[in-house]
């Protein structure tokens, strides 16, 4: 490690903000009139409105932001955009946005100081923790994504801490597949026949592209099913939605396999050939029939068996989609959910076939090439995703973001950069959250003035705006089936507003004033260039585009190789039972595992949550436009069945005060019969409670607040729908 | 001349509310002005149950009772089908807005009862509105019903329609397609 002089660096890398003095809002006369005398320019790029981050172009006039529209070319969007893609492009212009660097004070006031000054001072900071405690005290915890530049980072000071937000949302699907299937495989909406969803609202957790997809699939004639404790927007289109107990949905799919098995309609030749493990999962469910789940899951068993027998009608072109974070993280079953997932496509014989779950289209990017660098041993992850005494089965690459407090009071983290990420208010038990501000140092990285940034940080970096940043292309990949790989990338539309830093120029000053010498010796159209070299495009073509499409390089048919089934797992098959669980004192196969609890009296419900169509992350909820649609259709009110409502005495917009151990908390309620009577359900973007945010602040509840910070040992995931709350009317007195 | 109409398939229509945001953005209104909204309706008891929404907009009437109202001639439909407002002669009396059985106009800042305008300046370059061009679901089509080959021409053809408030008498230019 060469200790290099911090100056030289900063000097060369002073930077300027650019502040606008222009109105968003233009009255209607001012607005022609410019629209008359403005040229307008129409600039490629990524929203980040959610994390499907659509292509999409933006319209610039007067160096201002106009109006968004989808990309036509790009699979996610495909030319067409959900309200968030409008409205997030608008918050450039934020109230909420973090304008300078902010070093936090010694009577807990943020001071503006200058980037020279905050990156000096974190890269002096971290390089005392490094030499004190060694680089794995060093924890990088991010929403995901740019994980090159936090790895490149973490893997020069040797440390293993690199930590998502994903076990609060999905990791159970990803570890699961990844054993199983080798891969994750996406659902072909273009020639499906029947489409089963469970606990997936692609109407409320959009992607355009997709939902452009399933409602053109409907109009042909194939049928649709949502299973859903809550009539989910997604039910609106469907032919059918049937409610389920909340939490029993791996019964569900266990009644499902037990008929696809016991009629013999399932896919036979598909199970001899390509599975391993059938005979094992079978001998461990013979007895979990479609009338013991329709006692957990309170559906008709005449109603499972047919869907069970209605899909395997329709196979192959029939799936149960993979899903995403409804049920693959918030049930102590959740890992047992996504591996019945698998068991029950694998049974209809559906995959790697046209109109059932097909590979995604891909395609390689080059690299930026840098001189090898001698790096240290890692040491063992802090939060035990992958160790052996701790959680074998957990996977290292998303880590267990949600108990990094309680690693802080270990010893393990001494220097924490939170990066996109707002733990405060998006994982369990915010209390217990606000403990990451214990750790020597603690780095955040927002567009926003979130909670974990006003509570927690010790040093605020703001990050230019996604339309104020250029970044490396990405390939456009997940959940629809596609044979065209594509690329898209993000182009900066506008100057920044505020004085902002793209979070490559951050970290070059910071590990260079750690003494980490020329770590990114690139600039991002170095690795722009380096991404499309390999695939004979100019970067030009891109930047003017972007998104680009290239031939079709999937076909239908089961990976073979030297006349084998090929798929990435140890037998080449897909496998039913996953070695690595037995290896540490688990079932290779999935069994009935009851949830955690369950409600039982009067007042008693399980606190589910979803998301509403016009919100995704809590950053939503502090956009003026996105809240306006709150405003207008009671957006933030928690849902109650009728039924149990009046037992309680609760009419609609009735205060009711919602309780758990964690936390009492008053909400208005709409009380209604698209839910079932078991839970009551509540939208998962509001909650807010960073007074800087002023939009957001005090609006709604938040289901995190109701939950503590638990790990479900085999997937790491928050579990955080196992959790019953008592309500009562009225509020809190 | 062109007749210019939409067709909304509510049926699919599952909420996200694009449409609005969308608009707005087109004509940069203030996060509570806008000119659609969505009416939702549940049906039914639990388990049977139906959770059903309707867009709606300004109709741009054939026989628009905002226009009739107006004292000035400030709101006027032209030759194409739109209902327009001309601001320059509105004196903000309001009428329009109690006269307008579909509740669609909304006060701007300079006075003006404003609505939805078709996107007059876009649709004659060809271009759709982007309360049809953004939605995933393609809930709403618009076009030229003097032109056989345009979508919706050929759509009104297939499918059986209704308008909203048919007793009103108001012969809107906004078709649904009937479930």
């Amino acid at each position: 490690m060469v200790k290099i002089s911090r100056r030289t660096f900063l000097k060369a890398s002073a930077l300027a903000g650019l502040a606008s003095s222009l109105p968003l809002i233009m009255n209607f006369g001012d607005f022609t009139k410019a629209a008359e005398l403005l040229p307008v320019t129409r600039i490629p790029t990524m929203c980040n409105g959610c994390s499907s981050t659509c292509s999409k172009y933006v319209y610039i006039k007067n160096g201002r932001v106009w109006k968004v529209e989808g990309n036509p070319i790009d699979l996610k969007s495909s030319g067409r955009l959900c309200a968030r893609g409008h409205g997030m492009a608008a918050d450039v212009y934020g109230l909420g946005r973090v304008t300078q660097p902010m070093k936090r004070g010694d009577d807990n006031t943020f001071e503006p100081i200058s980037w020279g000054q905050a990156l000096e001072e974190i890269g002096d900071k971290l390089y005392k923790i490094i030499d004190e405690h060694g680089g794995n005290s060093v924890m990088w915890l991010g929403h995901g994504g740019k994980e090159h530049y936090a790895s490149t980072f973490l893997d020069e000071i040797g440390s293993s801490n690199y930590v998502t937000h994903y076990a609060t949302c999905f990791s159970s699907k990803t570890n699961v597949w990844d054993r199983m299937v080798g891969t994750t495989l996406n659902s072909d909406f273009d020639n499906a026949n029947y489409m089963l969803f469970v606990g997936r609202n692609f109407a409320g957790g959009i992607i355009p592209g997709a939902m452009n997809r399933i409602t053109k699939a409907k109009e042909r004639g194939a049928k649709i099913v949502v299973v859903d404790p809550r009539y989910c927007e997604l039910a609106i289109i469907a032919d059918e939605w049937v409610p389920i107990r909340p939490g029993t949905d791996l019964a569900f799919f266990l009644g499902i396999a037990h008929t696809l098995i016991s009629e013999k309609l399932f896919d036979r030749s598909f199970i001899a050939n390509y599975v391993y493990g059938f005979e094992e999962f079978w001998s461990a469910n013979k007895d979990f029939t479609a009338d013991k789940a329709a006692e957990i899951t309170g559906i008709p068993a005449d109603k499972i068996r047919e869907i069970a027998r209605d899909m395997a009608h329709n196979a192959p072109k029939a799936f149960l989609d993979s899903g995403y974070h409804g049920l693959h993280a918030h049930y102590a079953n959740s890992t047992q959910i996504a591996m019945l997932n698998v068991v029950v496509n694998a049974l209809l014989g559906n995959m790697f076939k046209v109109g059932g779950l097909m590979p995604g289209a891909s395609i390689s990017l080059g690299h930026v090439e840098t001189p090898l660098r001698e790096t240290p041993e890692k040491g063992p992850r802090a939060d035990g995703a992958g160790v052996e005494e701790e959680y074998p089965t957990v996977e290292p690459g998303r880590g267990i973001p949600q108990i990094v407090p309680d690693l802080i009071k270990k010893g393990r983290v001494k220097a924490l950069f939170i990066y996109h990420y707002n733990p405060l208010r998006t994982a369990p038990d915010p209390e217990y959250q606000k403990g990451l501000k214990d750790a020597e140092l603690v780095v955040s990285i927002p567009v926003d003035w979130n909670e974990t940034s006003l509570h927690t940080a010790h040093y605020i970096l703001p990050e230019s705006y996604y339309l104020e940043r250029t970044e490396p292309p990405k390939v456009v990949s997940g959940f629809i089936a596609h044979d065209n790989p594509q690329i898209s990338l993000r182009r900066q539309a506008i100057k920044p507003v505020h004085n902002t830093l793209p979070l490559l120029d951050m970290l070059k000053g910071i590990t260079a004033a750690a003494g980490y010498y020329n770590l990114y010796p690139f600039t991002v159209e170095d690795e722009i260039k380096a991404s499309v070299k390999p695939l004979g495009i100019s970067p030009h073509v891109l930047m003017e585009t972007g998104c680009i499409e290239f031939p079709a390089n999937v076909k239908p048919g089961f990976p073979i190789k030297d006349g084998k089934p090929a798929v990435n797992t140890f037998t080449g098959k897909i496998e039913f039972s996953i070695g690595a669980f037995k290896l540490y004192g688990s079932p290779g196969v999935a069994t009935w595992v009851p949830p955690l609890v369950m409600p039982q009296g009067e007042d008693e419900f399980r606190l589910i949550h979803g998301k509403q169509p016009w919100h995704s992350h809590h950053i939503t909820s502090n956009n003026p436009y996105l809240m306006a649609i709150s405003d207008m259709y009671n957006g933030t009110w928690a849902w109650m069945n009728k039924g149990r409502a009046e037992k309680l005495g609760i009419k609609n917009g009735d205060l009711v005060t919602i309780s758990s151990e964690k936390a009492v908390k008053t909400v208005n309620v709409k009380v209604t019969e698209l839910l079932h009577p078991d839970c009551v359900w509540i939208p998962s973007a509001y909650g807010g409670f960073s007074e800087r945010l002023k939009t957001a602040y005090q609006q709604g509840i938040n289901y995190n607040d109701f939950i503590p910070a638990r790990v479900e040992p085999l997937s790491g995931t928050v579990m955080g729908q196992e959790v019953v709350v008592k309500v009562s009317k009225g509020g809190i007195s | 001349m062109a007749r210019f109409a939409m067709l909304i398939d509510a049926s699919r229509c599952t909420g996200c509310n694009a449409c609005r945001i969308a608009c707005q953005m087109q004509w940069q209104l203030p996060p509570a002005r806008y000119y659609n909204r969505l009416e939702h309706n549940e049906k039914g008891t639990y388990p049977n149950t139906k959770w059903e929404i309707t867009p709606i907009q300004c109709m741009h009437c054939d026989n628009p009772p905002c226009r009739d109202v107006c004292p000035t001639g400030a709101t006027y439909k032209r030759t194409d089908g739109l209902v327009l407002i001309d601001g320059k002669k509105c004196i903000g009396c309001k009428y329009c807005m109690v006269a307008c059985p579909y509740g669609v106009r909304q006060i701007n800042d300079d006075g003006i009862p404003e609505k939805c305008r078709f996107c007059a300046e876009y649709i004659i370059e060809g271009k759709m509105p982007p309360c049809v061009s953004t939605c995933m679901n393609e809930v709403r089509i618009f076009g030229d019903l003097d032109d056989p080959e345009s979508k919706i021409s050929k759509l009104m053809a297939r499918k059986a329609v209704y308008q909203l408030l048919p007793e009103k008498g108001t012969r809107p230019r906004i078709f649904y397609v009937r479930k």
